[in-house]
């Protein structure tokens, strides 16, 4: 470390500074907006090996689905961003906002290997699916049993429960879903609301970050909560008597799409990325590491991999989706009723 | 100071366009778009905010908890300051050094500990349930009074560093004058040692209301969505609702606020010394 006090070392550091600094920006640089969940595997998974083919570099942006799309509008006539992942809804407001393009698919060599419900979520090719999940309640079994999403209202889960807030991706289909399981018939989802603002006195917390939930299970905060499958390796993790629920109206989900940015200026390294992403590879070390559901037919997972993940196009089929376009057309009023109902005292 | 005005001006120029640039001017475009409409200038949006009942609540609720933390912090603030400032020069520092520690770990981190703290099976709710207050753990975690808890930590030793500066440059015979013709503790305090010190309890008692109404972690983490704070808020509009203008209109009402506060303690002050 002596070597820090001579001058020339700075002279050597410099000149290497300025000879290297062309070098490396001669390099392609690939820049995607994601969530942030798993990003370390996927650092690990998929982005490594994909640098290492494509002698470029992926520059990442995390970020939940609205604020990255809030980004992406302000830099819309000269976009940062090449490649985003987003919830199916965020997608196709992307879309309707003219941020991004369709994809010409026949440029995706693994777009044939997609289950169908994968290969144009949103529309006019403007997505193509990269996995998809369940949502779903998880509960201790030692202490309530749950077959009903009305079951949430049970007064064993008074004080105990943690449900999302109409802010996340899981609120609106968790309403849907309580909405459904009382009968509701209006889009806006008046039935579900009234259910849960008649509850929510017992309701611990309305949660924006799914991630708090393991902590709270773990100091038996809450015996029961409504999360995306996503979440379940970490609280299976915990060796708790906590199942996931298979309530007799079904389950609900979602479907997350990877789009191209209108004017993207590596539109060759964005198609290749894609189609990396989509790949059996890639899909099967992206599963094997319990981030994200495979939807490439040809993956094949282990049965206790299997388990935790959601997998196969029969799960896909039993999902009560909310289409994107209802999502667009309604989440205004969700957000307004539940306000209304439930965020104010 | 300077003899030549112009030099003190020409140095102090730097420093003064650094601070147009880099907050004036953001500030004045962000406060502009909560007052801009597509129909032109109006307080429209504001009259929007003043009528919807989930964002007055928020706002009254905010202003509340505002209001406790920074007595809470002042009342034992000057019960610290005060012992800080007895104790000799070695201790003083030392006393000082913890004050000022907890502002060095990350309010994160700080935050998500309360969470273990006050939670059903924390040290708080051991307490209470071994003590025989309560048969039941009592629900802490996602409540006002979480709120309150954690800010009052985040921001005392604000409070205490104002009142220990405060309190040093009190003469240091005032207090046994007093004390000699005849003062109990009660009037020293209220009749010396405040009127003495109110300029540290103003600028004190600024830092921690706009601290405590702007505060984000805190409130996120250990209230949640059931007890929403304007700023919570805030991050709700930017974030979810992708509204912008809304979220202006917030942050114009947190500057006011804490603008307003600080003129009424200013006011409160001089009104004591007539």
């Amino acid at each position: 470390m002596s070597s820090f006090k001579r001058p020339h070392f700075y002279l050597v550091a410099l000149v290497a500074a300025l000879v290297g600094a062309p070098a490396f920006a001669q390099e392609r640089t690939l820049v995607l907006s994601a969530f942030g969940v798993g990003q370390n595997e996927l650092r690990k998974e998929l982005y490594a090996p994909f640098e290492a083919k494509c002698k470029c570099k992926i520059v990442v942006n995390v970020g939940n689905s609205a604020d990255r799309l809030a980004k992406m509008e302000a830099r819309k006539a000269n976009p940062e961003v090449d490649v985003a992942v987003l919830a199916d809804f965020s997608a196709l407001e992307a879309a309707q906002k003219d941020l991004i393009e369709p994809l010409d698919t026949s440029k995706l060599k693994n777009f044939n290997k997609l289950h169908d419900f994968a290969k144009n979520p949103i529309g006019n090719n403007m997505g193509v699916g990269y996995t998809y999940f369940a949502t779903s309640i998880v509960y201790r079994t030692d202490k309530v049993k749950i077959d009903s999403w009305k079951d949430l209202s049970k007064p064993e889960l008074k004080g105990r429960l943690a449900l999302p807030n109409i802010t996340t991706t899981q609120g609106p289909t968790t309403l849907m879903m309580i909405d459904k399981a009382y009968g509701g018939t209006t889009p806006n989802l008046a039935t579900g609301i009234q259910k849960v603002s008649e509850i929510k006195g017992g309701v611990v917390t309305f949660y924006e970050r799914s991630a708090q939930l393991v902590q709270l299970f773990q100091q038996d905060e809450i015996h029961a909560a409504v999360i995306g499958r996503f979440n379940w390796p970490l609280i299976k993790k915990l060796n708790m008597p906590i199942a996931w629920a298979t309530p007799k109206e079904g389950l609900t989900g979602g479907i997350n799409v990877l789009v191209v940015t209108k004017n993207s200026k590596n539109k060759d390294l964005a198609y290749a990325f894609i189609d990396e992403w989509l790949s059996a590879e890639a899909q099967t070390r992206i599963a094997m590491a319990l981030i994200d559901s495979p939807v490439n037919k040809d993956v094949k997972l282990p049965k206790e991999v299997a388990e935790v993940l959601t997998y196969g196009a029969d799960t896909a089929k039993a999902l009560n989706l909310i289409p994107p376009t209802q999502q667009l057309l309604h989440r205004k009023s969700w957000v307004d009723g539940w306000n209304a109902k439930i965020a104010s005292k | 100071m300077f003899d030549n005005r112009r030099i003190g001006t020409a140095l102090a120029l730097p420093a003064a366009v650094f601070v147009a640039l880099a907050f004036l001017l953001p500030v004045g475009i962000l406060l502009s778009g909560s007052v801009q409409t597509p129909t032109g200038w109006s307080l429209a949006l504001f009259s929007e905010f003043f009528n919807d009942p989930l964002s007055v609540d928020v706002m009254w609720r905010t202003v509340r908890l505002g209001a406790w933390v920074t007595l809470t912090s002042a009342v034992l603030g000057y019960v610290a300051a005060l012992a800080i400032v007895q104790a000799g020069p070695t201790w003083k520092g030392r006393f000082v050094g913890l004050v000022v520690l907890p502002l060095m770990i990350s309010p994160v981190a700080r935050t998500y500990a309360w969470i273990v703290i006050l939670g059903r099976t924390g040290v708080v709710n051991q307490a209470i349930t071994g003590l025989g207050l309560s048969a039941e753990p009592v629900r802490i975690l996602f409540t006002e009074t979480a709120v309150f808890i954690g800010l009052v930590q985040l921001f005392l030793p604000l409070m205490v560093l104002s009142l220990v500066s405060a309190l040093e440059n009190l003469p240091a015979d005032v207090v046994p004058a007093a004390r000699v013709l005849g003062a109990g503790w009660l009037s020293v305090f209220f009749k010396v040692i405040l009127p003495l010190t109110k300029e540290g309890l103003v600028t004190g008692g600024t830092l921690v209301f706009t601290g405590a109404v702007t505060a984000y972690i805190t409130p996120a983490v250990l209230g949640g969505s059931k007890v929403l704070m304007l700023e919570t808020l805030l991050y709700q509009k930017v974030s979810v609702n992708n509204d912008f203008v809304g979220a202006s209109v917030i942050a114009a009402i947190l500057i006011a606020m804490g603008i307003v506060t600080h003129m009424l303690l200013k006011r409160a002050a001089k009104a004591r010394a007539r």
